[in-house]
């Protein structure tokens, strides 16, 4: 089969009109250089509705080379709508992924389909040596990621790095929206995907000035809790309002426990009134009405918990998970 | 679009208006029919409907422009004189005129829809019942459309109406600018021009037909405004109701909320329990301190029960969120963020220019 395309690169663009070119040079290179010519392999740009010429630079890479594919989007979507849309038109057998800004370098690829040769379903990039700057990008980026991978259990460093090597049947069988590029391999993990993360060259930024700022990660908190929800639990959310159920019970309970045995209980027996159950102290007051509130708490999300497995059941998504078993069949 | 069975019932095609034998009447004919320019949408909704009045301004106007054109009756769940009518203009206009009635009233939106499903037309152009705006102002309007908008909504200025209408649409057009930050100035008229394409991919539904551009324009779709003039306006005396300010607001409020945060409902409801579990919380700090530090009484006031719950009602908004998150994963497949305007795709039919270098040096991948 000679034309097959093993290897779909896709690139989301937003004003870069600048590193275009130098990117397009790089990619080709490096697809020349695995032989990939002709229709064995794509480069998906997604023009995330550039302000600038990045599009008429783009359509003419395409007029120059076959491999080039352009997706234009009616207005600006973000980027993970852009990887979303490269995911649905690749043709590849691979699909890997690369920032626009050239911070990636295309150069690593060919490592990176190796190791994804060696048993893997997802190969993601590890930016150790990151060339930006420190108190507004490294250190919020790592503090994030390590929240990350000691939340979900996925030992990734890097969730953010775009640099990615994907299997065909993963980017095919999800579908990603709002922000969640970033979590891409952690989603994967939870998909039943072979992850492996593998350090990567990073770049200083050539041309343009970064277009995120410290603001997003003030959002990684509740990031966190739906990320852990639909990796982990998308098929049972029963499980994870389970989790949130018992943990207000056990507060509640402790509560319960120092209401019995606390500092009050001594106090008031020390006091020496006759204890009366009908007439509570400050503390007394104060543990009771918290506990109560707390066991409410627990039966509410036992209920959220059966409200989420009717969502689940009503989109048929129970019966769609088939994945598992694809990626199962590959190795 | 999705019709409930209920409803596919009861919205026959009752009427092409054609005579006999030059286009058939059923179904089945509609699919043959040549494109049209524009197909101009009424919803009936009043027996006593100027659809004659309708039909005579815009279609000359049209005429006038050389664009071809039919029109569209939507009869919500109204016959009697209206439909009449309609039925008299046979003779005149033939199957340009046709019409379309439900047995009962279900809203503007699914009149729109309806309509749509039958239209030929390019452009759409919906109107009021009743020459609400000066038919010239078709020209800029569709003008508009042929230089790439796919939506153009109307700006009444000035307009014609009492002052308390005015103050009222005004004020309600205000309040929206602000919640949606989009510079429309007037969603209450319902004059627009509007691209087939654009109407057969936003879906509406319930009083969204009200927020139409505002929907589309989130879908990627170029709103256009256009200052149009105002001829005359129907039975809007005196105040709305007060139900229908409380309508108006929970319709604001659900576009609001669908437009932003549809993809991560947990934003909103965590912003919102965030808030509410914050305040609880340091109601609780202040009374431990006030407890521990100054002997002041926790009993005393109801500050103690109103501080907890607020932290659990924070807790339980925040799990709606959760839910919410649920509900639009197991459906992401369904709902498609992004809306791509083209694809410059390769080349199509492969003329076998690279024939792959036979199976040797080739690098296997996956």
């Amino acid at each position: 089969m000679p034309n097959v395309t093993e290897l779909s690169v896709v690139v989301p663009i937003y004003d870069e009109e600048e590193s275009l070119p130098v990117l397009y040079g790089e990619i080709a290179a490096v697809l020349d250089g695995m032989g990939l010519t002709g229709r064995r392999s794509e480069i998906i740009f997604v023009d995330d509705s550039s302000q600038d010429a990045s599009l008429h630079i783009m359509l003419e890479l395409r007029a120059r080379d076959p491999r080039v594919r352009v997706v234009k989007f009616r207005r600006n979507f973000g980027q993970t709508a852009a990887l979303a849309a490269g995911f649905d038109i690749a043709r590849g057998r691979v699909v890997a992924t690369l920032d626009g800004d050239l911070q990636n370098d295309p150069a690593e690829i060919p490592r990176m389909l190796e190791e994804l040769n060696r048993g893997y379903d997802v190969v993601a990039g590890w930016r150790r040596k990151r060339r930006d700057a420190f108190v507004l990008r490294r250190l919020p980026s790592v503090v994030a990621n390590r929240l990350i991978a000691l939340f979900t259990g996925v030992p990734i460093h890097d969730t953010g790095c775009t640099l990615k090597v994907f299997r065909r049947e993963l980017v095919k069988s999800m579908s990603i929206y709002a922000e969640q590029h970033r979590f891409l391999p952690i989603l994967s993990a939870g998909r039943g995907a072979r992850v492996r993360e593998m350090e990567v060259n990073h770049r200083p930024r050539r041309f343009g000035k970064s277009k995120y700022g410290l603001g997003r990660a003030t959002r990684v908190l509740l990031d966190l809790l739906v990320v852990k929800m639909i990796a982990q639990f998308s098929r049972r959310p029963l499980q994870y309002f389970g989790i949130l159920s018992l943990g207000s019970f056990v507060i509640g309970g402790l509560f319960g426990f120092a209401a019995l045995f606390g500092p009050t209980f001594g106090a008031r027996s020390s006091s020496g009134s006759p204890p009366d159950q009908f007439h509570f102290g400050d503390w007394e007051m104060a543990i009771c009405t918290i506990l109560l509130l707390f066991f409410a708490l627990f039966v509410y999300f036992a209920l959220l918990g059966l409200l989420g497995e009717l969502a689940v059941k009503a989109s048929g998504m129970h019966r769609r998970s088939t994945l598992d078993r694809i990626l199962n069949e590959l190795h | 679009m999705a019709l409930d069975p209920d409803l596919r019932s009861s919205a026959a095609v009752a009427d092409a208006g054609a005579p006999r034998g030059a286009v058939a009447l059923d179904e089945g004919a509609w699919a043959g029919v040549e494109e049209l320019d524009v197909t101009i949408v009424v919803p009936v909704l009043a027996e006593d409907a100027e659809v004659a009045q309708v039909v005579e301004a815009l279609g000359s106007e049209l005429d006038h422009e050389g664009r071809t054109w039919e029109c569209i009756f939507v009869f919500d769940g109204v016959a009697g004189e209206s439909f009449e009518r309609v039925r008299a203009m046979r003779g005149q206009y033939g199957g340009r005129v046709r019409s379309i009635s439900f047995k009962n009233p279900f809203g503007e939106s699914v009149c729109l829809s309806a309509a749509v499903e039958q239209a030929r037309g390019r452009y759409l152009i919906t109107s009021p019942q009743y020459v609400q705006i000066d038919p010239v102002e078709l020209r800029p309007m569709l003008a508009a459309l042929d230089g790439g908008a796919d939506f153009v909504t109307p700006w009444r200025h000035p307009r014609v109406d009492p002052w308390l209408a005015r103050l009222q649409s005004a004020a309600f057009n205000f309040v929206i600018r602000q919640i949606i930050r989009m510079n429309f100035h007037d969603l209450n008229c319902y004059f627009r021009a509007i691209r087939r394409e654009v109407l057969e991919d936003v879906a509406v539904y319930g009083d969204m037909y009200r927020f139409l551009p505002v929907i589309a324009f989130r879908q990627g779709y170029r709103v256009v405004e256009v200052k149009v003039r105002h001829l005359k306006e129907w039975g809007t005396g005196g105040f709305f109701g007060l139900g229908i300010y409380a309508r108006r607001f929970l319709d604001v409020l659900a576009v609001m909320f669908l437009t932003k945060f549809t993809l991560k409902p947990l934003r909103f409801f965590g912003m919102i329990g965030g808030a509410f579990s914050l305040i609880g919380a340091g109601i609780c700090t202040w009374l431990a301190i006030k407890k521990l530090f100054f002997a002041v009484g926790l009993s005393g006031s109801p500050l103690m029960l109103l501080g907890v719950l607020l932290i659990v009602l924070g807790v339980q908004i925040l799990g709606f969120g959760l839910v919410g998150e649920i509900i639009i994963f197991s459906q992401a497949r369904n709902l498609k963020e992004y809306r791509i305007e083209r694809i410059y795709d390769r080349p199509e039919p492969p003329e076998r220019e690279e024939e792959a270098p036979p199976g040797g040096d080739r690098p296997s991948i996956g």
